[in-house]
């Protein structure tokens, strides 16, 4: 059964709506064309507190839980999914620094964490899903670490400026660091020209000799692999709340267009054809957000919930691709071109086959969980 | 300095409805939201707290219900909230309205500056903010769209479509805002959870210094007779044509016609 939200919860899902509907989905089709959010859209995403939204009240957050994070997430993305991949992307970030970050790190960075964005860095031009296959090395130097190595397709790399990226310190041992635009050594790369989430910077940082205490270690040396685990876990939830909301966006437009576009006299919702379609698409809907808000639900509960956050995002991906072409032959013609929004939409869905683990590796994934039963 | 606003409860649809026999609107069952001119008001007053310092207290009348919109001011960042609840207060008219907000004014207690939106959207009156300057016996500006405090004076811009006029004030006043003041900030999450933290404060007419004869329909001269949307009327048109030159030609025509040229 659904989550009943608190009053606070109704008035900030109420708010993020008409934030979305007025300042952010009007910009959806510019934002994919331009390959950029519009001056100023993002610096008013971070004015009306949307980075804030997890961050505990110590440190000037608002607090919310993981069920009503994710469908802040969700309900951004039914105008652009771009945005709420950026909020993704901070907030899987943020949950680790939460969950592992010793009280030092937290002090340090938690209250700026409401006024800019933090990143999370694993995948290398050697490889994104076997960690061990990483180049990047933290070496002990007195009672620093000493770090080296690059770090490509990381959500807003260059948008953020905090980044937490994975290291070996050992053959078969990593760890996590925090680092920092600012710190000597720190450098930024390019900008990687994807097909979809046009609007979400993906880039690459280089770490030259980039000094940090043992204060900069998130965790334990040796619980990298535990923390790039939970960084995937927390990024899949919210990745099937930016599906649904993709979904929702789809679906809205395809009837619309369905009750308004006529096959002759009759409006083509009314044709069997065109409404197993629309069904379809309600059914993925439906499904995808059960799935994370199930995951979520486990997550707020403070039960197990990797398996079921690997679901919704490999289940939701080639849903929501199905869906949004499906909501693109409704359309016909136009769906197929780009003055509409669909040819994005299965684009943006596209990327979250293979962003935070590919669809293959998490059926690996959910498999070895059930053989394991 | 010490800023109240004033807010009302208006009907979130546009499809509402008049009791038979009294012509009033009935409110009950509704969903409510805040007057859209009264949240240029709180902008307003957030702006010159956030320039001069201060605090900003909200204050609307109504049944106990409205605790909601007062709760969506305090999530725009407002400090504090007032709530006139009573069955002696039913019915009310502008007039009577005016008068309870102004003794409510007073009990709040050194107010620098009144703000209201500049009419509510269901009953378009625009008569709550000047009647309570005169129950409060304080200098007004209405139609406002810029407000600028320098010490103990307002300089205030108003906008009154045919003219722009800029008056100075003594504090205290009564200032009636409108929406080209400025664009109402968005609720923040941090103010939401916030805003659930503070109290509405629920003033029964029995908490404040009142005249029962000024309260509710007993207190209210107006009697609303009929209500009814007015008959569009259109007038005589001509189409000009597309093309430009065409266009003037035919228009010279009509001018010369009508005997302007």
């Amino acid at each position: 059964m659904a989550k009943q939200w608190t009053p606070q919860e109704q008035m900030l899902l109420r708010m993020t709506s008409e934030f979305t509907a007025n300042e952010i989905a009007p910009l959806d089709l510019q934002i994919d064309h331009a390959g950029r959010y519009p001056d100023g859209l993002f610096e008013q995403v971070v004015a009306t507190g949307f980075l804030s939204v997890m961050l505990p009240h110590e440190f000037g957050g608002a607090g919310f839980g993981p069920e009503v994070t994710a469908e802040v997430v969700r309900r951004v993305a039914e105008g652009n999914a771009s945005m709420a991949a950026t909020l993704e992307g901070h907030y899987k970030t943020v949950y680790q620094m939460l969950k592992y970050g010793t009280p030092a790190l937290q002090a340090k960075y938690f209250p700026t964490a409401g006024q800019r964005i933090f990143g999370f860095g694993m995948t290398e031009p050697t490889g994104g899903s076997n960690p061990m296959s990483i180049r990047t090395t933290a070496v002990r130097q007195g009672s620093d670490w000493v770090l080296n190595g690059n770090k490509i397709m990381i959500t807003n790399g260059g948008l953020a400026e905090v980044y937490c990226v994975l290291a070996k310190t050992g053959p078969q041992e990593l760890s996590v660091f925090v680092v920092d635009q600012d710190m000597p050594g720190f450098a930024f790369g390019k900008r990687e020209n994807f097909i979809g989430l046009r609007g979400t910077p993906v880039g690459e940082i280089f770490m030259n000799d980039v000094r940090v205490s043992d204060d900069y270690l998130l965790g334990k040396v040796g619980q990298g692999g535990e923390i790039g685990d939970s960084a995937h876990d927390d990024a899949r939830i919210l990745m099937g709340a930016v599906l649904t909301g993709i979904m929702d966006h789809a679906l809205g437009l395809a009837t619309s267009y369905a009750k308004e576009r006529k096959a002759g006299s009759t409006p083509i919702g009314e044709l069997g054809s065109i409404q197993r379609k629309l069904a379809d698409i309600a059914m993925g809907r439906e499904t995808t957000r059960l799935l994370y808000q199930n995951a979520a639900a486990l997550h707020a509960a403070g039960q197990p919930y990797s398996e079921e956050a690997t679901m919704a995002k490999a289940y939701g991906s080639r849903t929501a691709v199905a869906a949004c072409d499906d909501a693109l032959q409704v359309f016909g013609g136009y769906g197929y071109s780009r003055d509409y929004p669909l040819a994005h939409l299965i684009a943006d869905a596209r990327a979250l086959e293979i962003a935070e683990g590919t669809v293959e590796k998490m059926r690996a994934a959910i498999a070895a969980a059930e053989l394991a039963k | 300095m010490k800023i109240v606003v004033c807010i009302k409860q208006v009907p979130e649809s546009n499809n509402v409805k008049f009791d038979p026999v009294t012509h009033n609107l009935m409110r009950g069952g509704m969903s409510g939201r805040i007057n859209p001119f009264d949240k240029n008001a709180i902008e307003a007053a957030l702006r010159l707290r956030d320039a001069v310092g201060g605090e900003v207290a909200l204050l609307s009348m109504g049944p106990d219900s409205t605790a909601e919109i007062l709760r969506d001011g305090l999530a725009m960042g407002a400090d504090s909230a007032y709530l006139l609840s009573s069955r002696a207060f039913a019915g009310a008219d502008t007039l009577s309205t005016g008068y309870v907000l102004a003794q409510a004014v007073r009990q709040i207690g050194n107010v620098d500056l009144t703000l209201l939106g500049r009419q509510a959207v269901d009953a378009d009156t625009g008569q709550v903010g000047p009647i309570m300057a005169v129950n409060l016996n304080q200098p007004q500006a209405t139609y406002a769209t810029q407000l600028t405090a320098n010490g103990n004076q307002l300089t205030v811009v108003r906008d009154l479509d045919s003219l722009t006029q800029t008056v100075e004030l003594p504090l205290p006043a009564v200032i009636t805002v409108r929406a080209e003041a400025n664009t109402p900030r968005y609720e923040t999450p941090l103010h939401i959870q916030q805003s659930f933290e503070k109290q509405v404060t629920i003033w029964r007419d029995t908490d404040l210094d009142l005249d029962p004869e000024k309260l509710g329909q007993k207190g209210s001269p107006t009697v609303v007779r009929k209500v009814y949307a007015p008959e569009a009327k259109t007038r005589a048109q001509t189409a000009l044509p597309s093309e430009p030159a065409a266009a003037v030609d035919q228009l010279l025509v009509i001018m010369q016609q009508h005997g302007l040229i």
